[in-house]
């Protein structure tokens, strides 16, 4: 895994589509202070993908691939989704595990990384839906994090089920209403940001998508904590547009509403993980 | 049948914002040039969404990207 990879045959490349070949040329590698204002000019880590038009969703993969620090490597695990659909189209290394069980298959990952090279740093993201994180992959997802595994994890709570037909989740409010789920949701949204406070997380954010600079900067925060001290948890509000019933061009409306409410900014940090970034900001790399 | 948006370089250019180039959901689709000032769209990667126009218009007040009818999105990302 190196920048090498990306590297084209000089005698294919008369073949080879340009976006491959922007991909070498243009693409930001190799240097940790890139982030999300490289997007109006650079080449994407992502290429087009099959999400739907104005899906929250995607924007949140634009701003996290811009913003990871060391892209050529870092490893993400995803996990059953509508952000399983764009995995084919990133050019990083992904993994594809089960339902559920993507922390633990990360865990591994980190631990395999460190052993077989000691003198490189390699990060490990965990990108995964509610579904993924809160119900069925809870126990995977806390074990990890009381075993302080150093990968970060980020969940994308669009607060329903919403590529089977929009039955309720675990992150869905109390009492919204969704096609599968007429009769409103009886119970409480699980505080998925604090459980992971309880359970050890050393760096933990709640926000949602709207604001493309505080992502960059939650995402690099929490990937420079997990690097050195231990696990980070990032939430963030990605509404699926069609399961609300929103137009295309409203999904940013709506994440400005939940800003003022449920999806208030919110960030914690451990001690060790403060004293890391303050030497990451003396760095100027945050 | 297809809509997608367009730059009205004129406009555009009295700013620089670069606002709807991170907004939009499209990777690659909405980017920005330096010589002249202004953004432009990649047609054929555009979904018609008109977030941008959402940005442009209603949280900027800036009015310099529509969105035009285009048959085989043949149209070009400026004008």
């Amino acid at each position: 895994m190196s920048v090498k990879i990306f590297k084209i045959n000089e005698d294919l490349k008369e073949f080879m589509p340009q976006e491959i070949i922007d991909l070498e040329e243009k693409a930001t590698w190799g240097n940790p202070k890139r982030g999300v204002m490289d997007l109006p000019y650079a080449k994407e880590l992502i290429e087009e993908h099959s999400l739907c038009a104005g899906c929250p969703e995607s924007v949140a993969f634009r701003y996290i691939l811009a913003s990871l620090p060391n892209p050529e490597d870092t490893v993400i695990v995803n996990s059953t989704g509508c952000s399983s659909l764009v995995f084919p189209h990133i050019a990083l290394h992904t993994v594809h595990p089960l339902f559920g069980n993507q922390n633990s298959v990360a865990s591994g990952i980190k631990r395999v990384l460190e052993w077989r090279f000691p003198d490189k740093v390699k990060d490990v993201v965990v990108i995964a839906g509610d579904g993924a994180t809160i119900d069925i992959g809870l126990d995977c997802t806390l074990q990890s994090f009381f075993r302080q595994e150093k990968i970060t994890t980020i969940c994308f709570d669009n607060e329903v089920y919403a590529n089977t037909g929009g039955q309720d989740s675990g992150a869905t409010p109390r009492g919204m209403e969704f096609k599968m789920a007429p009769g409103g949701k009886q119970w409480d949204k699980v505080p998925m940001w604090q459980l992971a406070i309880d359970s050890g997380c050393h760096y933990v954010a709640r926000l949602s998508v709207s604001s493309p600079k505080k992502v960059e900067q939650v995402v690099k925060k929490a990937i420079y904590v997990a690097r050195e001290v231990g696990p980070t948890y990032i939430h963030l509000y990605t509404p699926c547009i069609l399961e609300i019933g929103l137009n295309a061009d409203q999904g940013l409306w709506e994440m400005r509403q939940r800003d003022k409410e449920r999806f208030k900014f919110f960030e914690y940090m451990t001690d060790e993980a403060k004293e890391v970034i303050e030497r990451k900001k003396k760095e100027g790399l945050l | 049948m297809y809509y997608v948006a367009q730059v009205i370089r004129d406009e555009c250019s009295k700013y620089n914002c670069k606002q709807c180039t991170l907004f939009c959901p499209e990777p690659n689709t909405l980017m920005y040039k330096d010589e002249g000032h202004h953004a432009f769209v990649n047609t054929l990667r555009c979904k018609g969404c008109a977030l941008c126009v959402y940005v442009c218009s209603d949280l900027l007040k800036r009015d310099s990207i529509e969105m035009v009818y285009a048959e085989n999105r043949d149209v070009a990302g400026v004008r």
